[in-house]
């Protein structure tokens, strides 16, 4: 269990120098585009490339490949999301997705060695499952927050979450007395 | 449970509607156009437990207090159930704040009455095996069972804390359930709400105000007596004038408190209080170049690392509907204290739908099969009671060069071992009540159709930190307080050990985690160490 343990450190953090040093490398190598995307706030271009990718297969079942409207709704609340976390994360989510976008890194982490337009369901759940499959912590971590964040930003608009069988919250109306019982009344 | 979306209600109960009437001096630092400068006798940095608290005691007895906080000030006539605006408005970072290497998720709430504005009630004195622990081993006198007991009666009264006397949702009914069947002794939680309408939504901001968090009871108390607020104020450095504390330094925040807005708020107070919270008040001393000869700010943070297991039922769960937490079993909490694998207790939490979604660590059919059947999901977790073994020594809290608080917190072999035997045990929970399938959280784990199938299937997983879900909604520790200056931050009055003036008072002075969901540790120390602080005034 300690040489186990050890040794899956030892990996984690040559794997996590390394791909914070392609990382660095494809940024000042231009490879990723200074500006948010057009209509978005956060989100890059390469990573709305990347995200139309992934999407369908983490949301599989519920957002089609080729269902564009849903794929930009999704995007457009992971955005707002962004928009919503912190600089610190939203920093550590752009380099997340820097390893995942750009050639060398992309096709060592994921196997995808073609452009993220070019992959199809398959390629991005083979893509997927390597990030959760490696025995590099980073990869997992990057595995769990690109899924997490995918998730969180198609289980965040109220009619999705609706097909959870979740019928909402009650509703308040303003000006009205709390008639579902006075909260002075209720004991203890 | 009923369909609770049909429900109405009304939205007087809030405080704040009677701000104007009541005389409270309340400043947004967002909108401030020129630095502002004020004078107190104390400044307290931060509204949650601690700081409100302190708060209360201190403006009751006629001194002038100074509040900062760095979230919003948010009331329950904005507080509308839906996870977005709740999980933007009312915690750090958006609910994104994480531990540095991603192994955890912290939720910490960030707006006037800090945690206490989001948490889910659930109220325990400190458990006498860890105040025990702390006087044999952490140096702490004058907090044992008998002396916190005042303390812990007096916040008892003032939050209206007592046993839940309604039936538990399904969700926590379920953990009875499995407890009884298992024969593991379990228990009522005692909640601190008055005139709770049972709804579920606590993690959201209470819509009616019966949550008794310091949003509604002690910052109320302490404006009432004349304290300042101000909020959207992040607070950068204490002010010091030779070895003496003066007071603080903030930034004003703009609207959203994503940004600054370049104005100033220095606070000069004859005493200074810290209470940010477990990872906010460390990062304060760190950004101050505060003296610390031993090297213990910050280390020895806990977080109650918790995994969870998720379950399938044929019957009805609704499990984001109803009191979040109402039922508790202690059952592998305390078989050891310091030595043998790490205790854990056992609760339930809401599944709201966003944030449930975010437990499974899956991808694909994975994760919507099975959000498809969340009103039939029950969740259990297991609060790991990190920092009592030697092999937990916890996190440590460290500044990056922009001075924003990082907790460091890689997750080891011993806290690994709970987390497989966690998986375990609630796997068997829930087989036990009648479970049609339910799943570790797990990135490589399934739903398994039987205790047989789950136990064979957890025997293989590979139990890594990044392949397991853990997360945390308890930060601890990292200015431990205690006799001993090399061992501890504070003495046990909560003032700091190398500057005069400076106090902490909030679950940073913790000397390893509580072995229970903190509210009532933090409360009761606090309203303690705060009492202390009043005699000196006085003398």
């Amino acid at each position: 269990m300690q040489t186990d343990r050890r040794d899956f450190l030892k990996l984690s953090m040559a794997g996590a120098a390394a791909l914070s040093t392609m990382s660095a490398g494809a940024t000042l190598s231009g490879c990723t585009s200074s500006g948010p995307a057009s209509g978005m706030k956060l989100l890059r271009p390469e990573d709305v490339e990347l995200l139309r990718a992934l999407t369908p297969a983490v949301m599989k079942g519920k957002v089609a490949p080729g269902d564009a409207a849903a794929i930009d709704r999704t995007l457009q609340s992971f955005d707002t999301l962004l928009v919503d976390l912190s600089e610190p994360v939203v920093a550590g989510v752009h380099q997340a997705f820097d390893v995942l976008s750009f050639g060398l890194t992309r096709g060592l982490t994921t196997g995808q060695w073609s452009a993220w337009s070019k992959a199809s369901l398959e390629d991005a759940e083979s893509a997927l499952a390597r990030l959760r499959d490696s025995s590099i912590g980073l990869l997992n971590a990057i595995y769990s927050a690109v899924i997490r964040l995918i998730i969180s930003a198609w289980y965040l608009i109220p009619e999705n979450a609706a097909t959870t069988g979740y019928p909402g919250p009650p509703k308040k109306v303003v000006g009205k007395v709390p008639a579902a019982a006075p909260v002075e009344e209720v004991a203890p | 449970m009923t369909d609770l979306s049909t429900i109405t209600f009304g939205t007087n109960t809030d405080p704040y509607n009677k701000a104007a009437e009541r005389g409270w001096d309340i400043t947004d630092a967002s909108q401030l156009t020129s630095s502002l400068e004020l004078e107190a006798d104390v400044v307290i940095v931060g509204t949650g437990a601690g700081g409100g608290t302190a708060a209360e005691t201190l403006s009751k007895a006629g001194l002038s207090v100074v509040l900062l906080e760095a979230g919003p000030l948010k009331t329950s006539s904005e507080f509308d159930m839906q996870e977005r605006a709740a999980y933007r408005d009312l915690y750090q970072e958006g609910t994104g704040r994480g531990t540095k290497d991603g192994g955890m998720v912290i939720l910490q709430g960030r707006s006037v009455g800090g945690s206490t504005t989001v948490n889910w009630t659930t109220s325990f004195r400190t458990p006498p095996e860890t105040l025990k622990f702390w006087a044999e081993h952490m140096g702490v006198s004058g907090c044992s069972v008998e002396e916190m007991a005042p303390y812990f009666e007096h916040m008892e009264g003032r939050l209206n804390i007592h046993e839940w006397p309604q039936d538990p949702n399904n969700n926590n009914a379920m953990l009875q359930r499995a407890a009884e069947k298992l024969g593991y002794p379990w228990a009522t939680i005692r909640r601190n709400v008055r005139g709770c309408l049972n709804l579920g939504y606590c993690g959201l901001g209470c819509p009616v105000d019966a949550k008794q968090s310091m949003l509604v009871t002690t910052i109320p108390g302490a404006l009432d007596n004349e304290a300042k607020l101000v909020h959207r104020a992040r607070v950068v450095r204490i002010l010091r004038d030779g070895d003496v504390v003066a007071g603080v330094e903030a930034e004003a925040l703009t609207s959203d408190v994503r940004g600054a807005t370049g104005q100033r708020i220095t606070v000069r107070a004859t005493r200074t209080i810290l209470a940010g919270g477990a990872i906010n008040t460390p990062a304060i001393l760190l950004r101050s170049d505060v003296p610390d000869p031993h090297g213990r700010i910050g280390k020895r943070t806990f977080l109650h690392p918790t995994t969870l297991t998720m379950a399938i039922y044929d019957e009805l769960i609704d499990p984001y509907y109803g009191a979040p937490q109402s039922i508790y079993s202690d059952h592998f909490q305390w078989q050891n204290v310091n030595t043998g694998p790490v205790g854990f207790k056992l609760e339930v939490p809401p599944l709201q739908p966003a944030f449930a979604a975010g437990f499974y660590g899956a991808a694909g059919e994975q994760i919507t099969q099975s959000m498809d059947k969340l009103n039939h999901t029950q969740c259990m977790i297991a609060l790991m009671r990190d920092g009592f073994h030697e092999e937990s020594q916890g996190g440590a809290v460290e500044i990056n060069d922009k001075g924003q608080p990082i907790l460091d917190y890689p997750i080891n072999g011993y806290l690994l071992e709970g987390v497989r035997r966690a998986f375990n045990i609630m796997l068997e929970m829930q087989f036990a009540t009648g479970a049609k399938s339910a799943r570790p959280a797990h990135k490589q784990a399934k739903h398994y159709m039987s205790w047989n199938e789950a136990k064979a299937a957890v025997a293989e997983l590979d139990v890594a930190a990044h392949k397991s879900t853990i997360g945390s909604a308890h930060v601890m520790g990292g200015c431990p307080m205690g006799n001993d200056p090399k061992k501890s931050v504070t003495n046990v009055d909560g003032k700091f050990h190398h500057l005069d003036n400076l106090y902490i008072m909030d679950g940073s002075l913790f000397p390893t985690s509580i072995g229970a969901n903190p509210q009532l540790s933090i409360y009761g120390l606090a309203y303690k160490l705060s009492t202390a602080l009043l005699a000196h005034f006085q003398a």
